[in-house]
């Protein structure tokens, strides 16, 4: 456990080391939060739409920021892998698990920054949470998992094909799950089939839900225990995946 | 003290179909310097990387400080230090938090992880920069230093250092070995050291193993080895290679134990003087011309020469690509 904090902690201080490779990012989640809230706001006049277009793309904002967290994660590793700093902690009694969590967590931490700074401008924008300040909480960790999930897919790539370059283009894997989803317009505002098709298996659709239950409709079970399970299937799924990658890469057995 | 010995039984490690070591065997007692020497690519690395646990054994077995290195992986980390020939650093921090990091993940608490850090930072001379530069501003010298003493933080019972002199000075090549010396005296360490120097295998090791492409080819302490092959070594060089190649077969009564390297001919003897008129009438009688004679004691060059057929300093062959 304490190998976890330290690790954690140095490379949370290594990440804002380098604030150049954090602000893009950071630049991204805004862009999308101003640019399709004042862009396609009308879209909360149609007839039907509940709630504010704001609280509606806020998630979106959320989600896309979750792919740079993830990417840091990924290229912190890289970057260890390349200077041999990696071989170092490997020669410490650390457990593996730890040395791939570290960066994980620091990854998905970060993006829980981000995602305060997110919600506080939505906030300055006018958004309501209908849930509360615990909804926005919640929100906070959705963030959280959601990230840990990207990370752990992240430090997969990473330790597979120790290239910082592989590492980062692997994270545009993820726009599909972005845009293929409800992210402009509710499931039934979409008019193509095939979209309406994806969309449904699209495990973002349901963290979308998740989170914009809390922020449109208020406290529902139902959105937030599938938006839950989808995350930690998720999570499991990639988390699995690193750590075999991880057991592989450092023992070469 | 708890066992410092190292113990490898048939020890191969390949990567796809190129055997980079190949059946070594090792039995190193607590306590000791041993020089493992070899040239590029000769799988000094690689066997390091096996002992230290970085890399698992294809095949055999070995015992580090008395645990299996597949087998109990992380007694045999907490119990050795490693530097390896590529530093490991992390340019973003500095040398006092690697140093204190590295410590922790080893177990110690933060206060002591503090004060081991500041304790080897005055011993290889950082103290100064430790807290004010991040590695990355570090010249190759320093971070090889800074290197050495995260290799210390565990106050290991071995010690592996591959390669730890290659590319440096005189000055800092001398440094190093006098480290080495103090770290084995004082402390009783055992020191495993990789090195394509045979000066420094000479100078450092109390026993020296040879290794080529893969598998040992010579093992004991220096003296014996070169005691094996003669207390004498003379070396005729000829004006090309067939010259010398004839002066081979010419010699073959006169001079019994010989290799031919090149241009040069190397004759092994226990007393040279009583021979050299012999040598030079057998070559004068085939009306083979010499461009030099020289007689000296023999090196670890001659006994890798001995044993593999060719010389190594000089070599620029290359072996198999190690892959991390």
């Amino acid at each position: 456990m304490t190998e976890v904090v330290l690790l954690v902690g140095r490379s949370l201080r290594n990440s804002l080391r380098v604030p150049a490779a954090l602000i893009p990012n950071i630049a991204i989640s805004v862009f999308f939060l101003f640019v399709f809230n004042s862009g396609l706001s009308s879209v909360g006049n149609l007839p039907g739409f509940k709630g504010s277009y704001l609280a509606f793309i806020i998630p979106v904002s959320i989600v896309s920021a979750s792919v740079g967290g993830a990417g840091t994660a990924g290229q912190a590793l890289v970057r260890d892998i390349e200077s041999g700093y990696f071989t170092k902690l490997l020669l410490t009694p650390a457990s593996r698990l730890a040395l791939v969590w570290g960066p994980m967590i620091a990854g998905a931490m970060l993006l829980v920054g981000q995602v305060v700074l997110i919600l506080a401008l939505g906030l300055g924008l006018g958004l309501r949470s209908a849930s509360g300040v615990g909804g926005l909480f919640v929100v906070l960790v959705f963030a959280f998992l959601w990230g840990m999930a990207f990370a752990g897919y992240a430090v997969f790539v990473a330790l597979k094909t120790r290239n910082g370059a592989a590492a980062e283009a692997a994270t545009f894997a993820f726009f599909p799950l972005i845009f293929l989803s409800t992210t402009f317009v509710p499931k039934e505002y979409i008019g193509a089939v095939w979209l309406k098709w994806a969309a449904t298996v699209n495990p973002t659709t349901y963290i979308y839900d998740a989170m914009r239950s809390l922020l449109i409709d208020g406290w529902r079970a139902r959105p937030l225990l599938i938006g839950l399970a989808v995350i930690l299937g998720f999570a499991t799924l990639t988390g699995v995946l690193a750590l075999r990658q991880a057991r592989r890469a450092t023992r070469l057995g | 003290m708890g066992d410092r010995s190292i113990v490898a039984e048939a020890v191969s490690r390949y990567f796809a179909d190129v055997k980079a070591v190949d059946g070594v065997d090792l039995d190193i007692g607590s306590g000791q310097i041993f020089g493992f020497l070899g040239p590029n690519g000769s799988g000094k690395t690689t066997t390091v990387k096996v002992l230290t646990t970085i890399l698992k054994p294809t095949s055999g077995r070995a015992r580090v400080a008395g645990f299996d290195v597949s087998e109990d992986s992380q007694e045999v980390r907490s119990r050795i230090g490693v530097a390896l020939q590529e530093v490991g650093l992390d340019l973003l921090m500095t040398a006092r938090e690697m140093l204190t990091l590295q410590a922790r993940l080893f177990g110690a608490g933060a206060a002591d992880a503090e004060a081991t850090a500041e304790r080897l930072l005055v011993t290889v001379g950082l103290d100064d920069v430790a807290s004010k530069k991040r590695v990355g501003q570090y010249s190759g010298g320093m971070k090889r230093r800074l290197d050495l003493a995260l290799a210390l933080v565990n106050g290991p019972e071995i010690l592996f250092l591959d390669e730890p002199t290659t590319g440096l000075d005189p000055a800092s090549r001398l440094a190093i070995w006098e480290e080495v010396r103090r770290l084995n005296g004082e402390r009783g360490m055992t020191i495993f050291l990789t090195t394509q120097y045979l000066e420094e295998a000479d100078r450092l090791a109390d026993e020296v193993a040879i290794i080529d492409r893969g598998k040992i080819v010579a093992q004991g302490s220096p003296v014996a080895l070169k005691k094996e092959i003669g207390d004498e070594v003379v070396t005729i060089s000829f004006a090309s290679t067939e010259e010398a190649e004839r002066a081979d077969e010419t010699l073959a009564e006169e001079a019994p134990s010989r290799r031919r390297s090149g241009r040069e001919l190397l004759c092994y003897f226990s007393a040279a003087a009583d021979r050299l008129p012999g040598l030079v009438r057998a070559l004068d009688r085939a009306g083979i011309v010499t461009e030099g004679l020289t007689l000296s004691q023999p090196t670890l060059d001659d006994v890798f020469l001995r044993a593999t057929g060719t010389r190594m300093s000089g070599r620029d062959e290359q072996g198999p690509e190690e892959r991390p």
